[in-house]
């Protein structure tokens, strides 16, 4: 990354705004012409300056069109969207103080890099040697000097990207809007992108929103993580307390694995609760609040549960063994369930060949709790 | 907004339907230079396209009209115009896509020489002014026929539907042909390859896979050339004889009865059939179109190479580009004897007929208000395509279905339009101040500017769909985030599409000005009627001529009818340019 410390400096001016969603909800007419279909569901957040929030969640679950909502492309049916305490949810894309990076890029194809970048300091009428300036000192930025005069078709993937970015940048946004940019690179190339991405967006301390249906670019990026399904805000916060307390079976199945395991609560007291799993007596930390009798779920990750040669612990079949370097995975079969296990220390134990049984033990203060109605 | 209490309620839905509706034209409201376009084009659509026809339709039916109706109907010399002029129809549409396939099928699939020769001799009827092609014919294989009589010693009678098919399939086929060639261009060829790879032969993967997928294409050409063939009118004018069809009857019933209410009714029964097609074209067969155009095709298409195959289709393709070089080459030839086929002497009295005498107001009248529709016709057809495909209101369907009407409707029709619309000024009364002249008179005597006004808007009426379509297939190609982008930095509507779509969708902008320009030249029916002794036209004038047996001076007009629009393509294509400046070239030094 050719990035350096200047980078602060490029863009002294940018003044990180504060973005409110107040229960923004967006219908749009279904296909057949019958009736609504509620593509963003009563979705209120607060997002603050500098700070850097991705939207998450499976497609078709509303995260675009919220972020279609807040640049103004699309207007909300109700509920409003403020910046910096003023209401802008009716206000154009255009006078919105936002930049967008395109999942497709969407460089100008018949502009240079250098005219990419100008275009939106030109559309504000900058005067012609600080457009000169301002546009050098964002390509040097993104490490992009000497491709100003090529035009977008004769850049790599990553180059466009870079543009993409510096073209938003350069006209200093109070929020920065990302609309999946990652997802047209390929795999070794979007790991670097991403940490290029936080460590600019951090020392430049831009507001960014960030969509994506990559969880592992949510967890790896984001301040704080907004799981949304069915329109609908599931979960936010930042990314171990979702990993780790996930507030529902979705936000669990869907950030990261889990194995789900029934079970009823026997006792509580103090926010702890006691059950019974795997034939041992747990007393895991509850948030929810439950009582004794309630049925939950508890969630069980991979990587917390552990194979041992021991016949005291509840035996479990290996239906699958997948040796992955760093990693075994199990596919174990338990009863008329089938559970991952994943050893993430393979060398220090033994590595269990399929068709063979073998104990199933976890750490009680890695389990989380669901109650079934979050199930 | 301000007051809104956060917990407030869902609105039921209907509310919203109503809302949204409303909020979208606010977000246009908003921007001014967008509403302004909006309101321009939606009051040229209802003043130049719907207006006229609506008139047309009512004066149809007056008492007067609805008695006429039904002699027509009922007698039995309509009856055979009016079967005439299906038949006519059906066999023009069946042979020019007949040719057309078989002329693409050969450009696209088969391997043989001169392919760039053959597009381009294929494309030349396309700027051909009326008459010249059915004129043209008539001297070559006539009873007196260059070759009909000259060759082959045989007195033929050329007039009536063997003839008539022969000059419009001639005139008409391109058009199957460029629409068949883009489709057929556009198919993957693996579909060859996997029907190949599955042990298919190449006339199993001709009859299971080419057809079948181009069914939409043939059909949309079917009925292309259908509509074209009913409505045209300076061909049956000269090659008709007895086969009298719709246009012609209408013509007359204007020119030499001077009875609109009979060419209204006559109008709406040639309205008819086609108005259905388009209306079957636009609703069926867009929706059932099978061909995916995912940019650029992958792989390249095995041509079939085989003798048996190539040399009768490439004779086939070479009767055809003989028969064009003949019509063409006996216009040109024709310009330049005195009488062809009669005195051969070469001469250039015909051209000084139309440069210097008599017809060369018509040629600076034509070109002049040709040059002032062309600008016009291309802006709005790209500033309609942009908000019809690009803007989300209430109504853009309409204002699509309705500018596509000015092509839809035959010539005659929307001639016979403003006759009956514009013949009087449009007055408005106001309390106090008086009374205003909204629209001047603008067609028959005494019209302003000779009538030029209603000329220029015709021409414009009938060259904006095209440009339309071109500019809706360009924007189709053009991911939409891109002009996001450039609002996301802050251009507004306007800059946006000056900066960004604008010059993405030159190409586009570019064959729609040519067609613009071309068209006008070359139009008559739905001029024919607008014309005073203040504006002369060419191809008016060109029927003139051909109807007083002056076939020299007929040439010559085309002759310099097509070296102008030659001229204005060039001219267009310095001016406006014809790249976006995003194709891919090899540069310098790049790796």
């Amino acid at each position: 990354m050719a990035a350096t410390q200047a980078g602060a400096i490029v863009l002294k001016d940018v003044q990180a705004g504060t973005l409110v969603l107040e229960e923004v909800s967006k219908l749009f007419p279904q296909r057949s012409g019958q009736g609504d279909v509620r593509a963003v569901d009563r979705v209120s957040l607060t997002i603050e300056p500098g700070e850097f929030v991705t939207l998450l969640g499976p497609s078709g679950c509303g995260k675009t069109t919220t972020l279609r909502l807040i640049s103004g492309f699309e207007m909300p049916t109700s509920g409003r969207i403020l910046l910096d305490e003023k209401d802008i949810s009716h206000r154009p894309p255009n006078k919105r103080d936002m930049a967008m990076v395109f999942q497709s890029y969407a460089l100008f194809p018949h502009m240079t890099v250098f005219n990419n970048v100008a275009y939106g300091l030109r559309v504000q009428r900058t005067a012609r040697g600080d457009v000169r300036q301002r546009v050098q000192r964002v390509l040097d930025l993104m490490g992009l000097s000497g491709l100003g005069e090529r035009r977008p078709h004769e850049l790599s993937g990553g180059q466009q990207q870079r543009v993409a970015l510096a073209r938003s940048l350069v006209v200093e946004p109070r929020v920065l809007l990302f609309d999946e940019p990652l997802s047209n690179l390929d795999a070794k190339l979007r790991v670097q992108m991403r940490s290029e991405i936080r460590n600019l967006q951090r020392r430049l301390n831009i507001t960014s929103v960030y969509v994506t249906h990559d969880q592992v670019e949510a967890m790896a990026m984001s301040d704080r993580i907004v799981v949304m399904n069915n329109g609908q805000i599931e979960q936010m916060g930042p990314p171990e307390e979702i990993y780790r307390h996930p507030a529902s079976r979705f936000v669990a199945d869907f950030i990261g694995r889990a194995n789900f395991l029934d079970t009823t609560i026997e006792a509580t007291g103090d926010s702890q609760a006691t059950v019974t799993l795997l034939g041992q007596t747990a007393t895991l930390s509850v948030s929810a609040p439950l009582r004794p009798g309630d049925r939950a779920v508890a969630v069980l990750r991979p990587e917390v549960l552990k194979l041992e040669a021991n016949p005291a612990l509840e035996q479990v079949t290996i239906e699958q063994t997948m040796y992955l370097g760093s990693t075994v995975e199990y596919i174990v079969r338990l009863g008329e369930q089938r559970l991952i296990v994943v050893d993430a220390d393979p060398h220090l134990g033994r590595v269990f060949s399929e068709g063979t049984t073998a104990g199933l033990a976890f750490k009680p203060e890695t389990v989380h709790l669901l109650a079934e109605s979050a199930a | 907004m301000e007051t809104a209490t956060p917990k407030r309620r869902i609105a039921p839905i209907q509310t919203l339907t109503r809302n949204r509706r409303i909020a979208e034209f606010w977000r246009i409201f908003q921007d001014p230079v967008l509403f302004t376009g909006l309101v321009l084009v939606v009051l040229f659509v209802a003043i130049a396209i719907i207006d006229p026809i609506y008139a047309m339709v009512k004066e149809s039916l007056t008492e007067k009209g609805q008695e006429l109706f039904r002699h027509y109907l009922s007698s039995p010399v309509y009856q055979r115009i009016i079967r005439n002029t299906l038949e006519m129809g059906l066999l023009v549409a069946a042979v020019g896509t007949f040719v057309g396939f078989v002329m693409a099928y050969v450009q696209v699939k088969v391997a043989v020489p001169f392919k760039r020769l053959i597009h381009i001799l294929a494309l030349v009827p396309i700027i051909s002014p009326p008459f010249a092609v059915a004129t043209a014919a008539l001297l070559l294989f006539g009873r007196n026929g260059i070759i009909s009589y000259g060759i082959l010693g045989e007195r033929y009678d050329i007039y009536g539907l063997d003839g008539l098919t022969l000059v419009l399939t001639l005139s008409y086929f391109p058009v199957a042909y460029l629409n068949l060639r883009g489709m057929m261009q556009a198919l993957d060829p693996a579909l060859d390859e996997a029907a190949t790879n599955l042990g298919a032969s190449r006339w199993r993967i001709f009859r299971t896979v080419t057809v079948p997928m181009l069914i939409p294409g043939i059909a949309g050409s079917f009925l292309l050339l259908f509509v074209e063939a009913i409505a045209d009118l300076g061909n049956p004018l000269v090659l008709g004889g007895n086969y009298e069809v719709l246009a012609t009857r209408i013509y007359v019933s204007i020119v030499g009865l001077y009875d609109t209410t009979a060419a209204a009714v006559l109008s709406v029964i040639l309205l008819v059939p086609s108005l259905l097609v388009f209306v079957v074209q636009r609703y069926w067969i867009s929706r059932t179109s099978v061909v995916s155009i995912t940019g650029k095709p992958s792989g390249t298409p095995q041509m079939i190479r085989h003798p048996l195959v190539v040399w009768p289709l490439f004779a086939a393709v070479m009767t055809v580009l003989l028969l064009i070089v003949l019509v063409y080459g006996v216009i040109f030839a024709g310009a330049f004897t005195k009488i062809l086929n009669v005195n051969n002497t070469l001469t250039l009295d015909h051209f000084d007929f139309v440069i210097n005498g008599y017809g060369s107001e018509a040629m600076k009248d034509t070109t002049q208000l040709s040059a002032i529709a062309t600008p016009i016709a291309g802006v709005l057809g790209m500033l309609i395509a942009f908000l019809v495909a690009r803007k989300k209101f209430t109504g853009r369907h309409a204002l699509d279905f309705a500018t596509m009407l000015g092509i839809a409707v035959p010539g005659t029709i929307l001639g016979i339009g403003y006759l009956l619309v514009f013949n009087g000024p449009h007055e408005i009364t106001l309390p106090i101040v008086g009374t205003f002249t909204l629209i001047p008179k603008l067609t028959g005597g005494r019209a302003v500017f000779g009538g030029a006004i209603a000329i220029v808007l015709v021409y414009i009426v009938r060259s904006v769909p095209a440009a339309l379509r071109a500019g809706v297939a360009a924007l189709s190609q053009i991911d939409p985030a891109i002009e996001e982008a450039s609002i996301s930095l802050g251009a507004d509507n306007f800059g946006t599409f000056r900066r960004i779509t604008l010059p993405l969708i030159r190409p586009a902008f570019f064959s729609g000005l040519i067609y613009a320009f071309a068209r006008s030249m070359t139009t008559i029916s739905a001029i024919i009627f607008l014309t005073t002794p203040g504006t002369k036209i060419m191809t008016h004038q060109i029927l003139n001529e051909v109807e007083n047996g002056r076939y020299g001076n007929a040439f010559a007009y085309c002759v310099i009818l097509i070296a102008i629009v030659l001229v204005a393509i060039g001219i267009l294509a310095v001016a406006v340019g014809t790249s976006t400046g995003a194709e891919k070239t090899t540069i310098e030094g790049a790796a």
